[in-house]
């Protein structure tokens, strides 16, 4: 192949994706947390706490298994940034932004879900989280999933 | 229990730092890491290189190039045509401690190359470019005098740091052994002094005279030379690029033939049949 065709395809391929991935990376980031405040505000009286039994004082009528989860891709921008921390070490600061929208949309979820079931809170809330890896090369990981899952309560008394 | 409603802080999981910023820090980073490793190789190679015993050169890159055309019976006429001139001209310096190969090497610019373990790699570019028997000969002399100079050895640090560097990049994962071992060659090539090409240019001289008393391929092969202006003559304007010719160069030419006695004139053979008129 000529040099020049050859160059410009080993790196300008991954070079468009990089500001493309940028570009909508930071976009769906940006929408995506605007959301997430706006829920959590929404939602922020509907308790999910860790407490493995109903706390004292609180009287339940009725219990069930809510969970909400949320599968999240890593975009091709975030992996080069973390491919290169992985020579240099210290904070993968493009996956803490990821993980913690991750995190916050799957407690949300859960709220939602159980409101919608008619549940006042969810208690022995507990977090799961696990990558999804491409099937074609099961060392990059296409995305990762976060579970919660807790104990949803009607309550006679709103805490 | 009483429950408090009010929203943890916001951001405590995450670190504030723009994404581009951080990608500019570690691409930075990486750059600067293997460029220190690219100087580091070169420095280190480059002295070294002269040092290396010839047996030892010889094994060090016996598996690197192209070559034992005389001995494979696959050998395209032109191949082994080429290895008989290469025969006759090193046969003129029968103490070379090298069993000197020939390596064609299918790319269309005009050069040849001096490598360690004694190839010598021609270009088909090359062998389109010269009309006569006699120039190519003084190709091949000039490359053995950088042999005979160790000259072939002298820039093969910053070759092999380069090709290095390409590798890691990913340029060389799908460029065949040879681009690589060309590049680092031509890279190597490209930074001979002028008073290194003068002196493969003499040995080369001494050897076509010693083959066919006189040395009228040298100048015919400097006919070839690109115009002043930068209009190019001919298909040789990359081979002049890697082996750039001044006045110098061949003002110590015209004073060695001079000083020896060698005539500047004489009957030029024809390419051998292989070469078809253009």
């Amino acid at each position: 192949m000529d040099p020049f065709v050859d160059l410009s395809v080993r790196f300008g391929i991954p070079l468009v994706l990089l500001v493309v991935a940028y570009f909508t990376g930071t976009t769906l980031e940006r929408r995506h947390y605007a959301s997430i405040r706006e829920r959590e505000l929404r939602w922020r009286s509907i308790p999910a706490i860790t407490f493995r039994s109903i706390p004292p004082g609180w009287r339940a009528t009725e219990c069930a298994l809510v969970t909400g989860s949320v599968v999240i891709s890593v975009d091709y921008f975030k992996r080069f940034l973390s491919g290169l921390r992985m020579i240099f070490g210290g904070r993968v600061k493009a996956y803490e932004t990821l993980l913690d929208r991750a995190r916050r949309e799957a407690l949300l979820r859960l709220k939602e879900g159980a409101v919608e079931r008619g549940y006042h809170a969810v208690v022995n809330v507990r977090l799961e989280t696990c990558r999804i890896a491409n099937s074609r090369n099961s060392e990059s990981v296409a995305g990762l999933e976060v579970l919660a899952f807790g104990t949803g309560v009607k309550l006679l008394n709103i805490p | 229990v009483k429950f408090d409603p009010s929203l943890p802080e916001d951001g405590i999981n995450v670190s504030r730092a723009h994404p581009l910023r951080e990608a500019l820090l570690l691409v930075g980073g990486v750059v600067a890491v293997a460029a220190a490793v690219a100087v580091a190789v070169a420095v280190v190679a480059d002295l070294a290189a002269p040092h290396i015993p010839i047996e030892l050169e010889a094994r060090l890159f016996s598996g690197w190039f192209d070559r034992g055309v005389e001995d494979d019976e696959a050998a395209t006429p032109r191949e082994q045509s080429l290895a008989r001139l290469l025969n006759r001209m090193a046969g003129h310096w029968p103490e070379s401690p090298y069993g000197f190969e020939i390596a064609i090497w299918d790319e269309p610019e005009a050069n040849a190359v001096a490598l360690p373990g004694g190839v010598i790699a021609v270009t088909n570019g090359l062998l389109e470019s010269v009309e006569s028997e006699n120039e190519l000969a003084f190709v091949l002399g000039h490359e053995l005098g950088h042999f005979h100079n160790r000259d072939h050895l002298r820039g093969l640090g910053r070759g092999i740091a380069f090709s290095l560097l390409l590798v890691a990049v990913g340029v060389g994962g799908g460029g065949s052994a040879v681009q690589l071992a060309s590049l680092a060659g031509q890279f190597a090539q490209r930074d001979f002094s002028r008073d290194q090409e003068i002196e493969a240019d003499r040995f080369g001289l001494a050897l076509l005279a010693a083959e066919y008393g006189h040395v009228s391929g040298a100048g015919a092969f400097f006919e070839h030379l690109p115009e002043p202006d930068g209009a190019l003559k001919s298909g040789l304007a990359s081979y002049f690029s890697t082996h750039p010719v001044n006045a110098d160069r061949i003002q110590a030419l015209r004073a060695a033939a001079g000083e020896m006695g060698w005539a500047l004139r004489g009957e030029r053979q024809p390419l051998p049949s292989w070469q078809l008129p253009r």
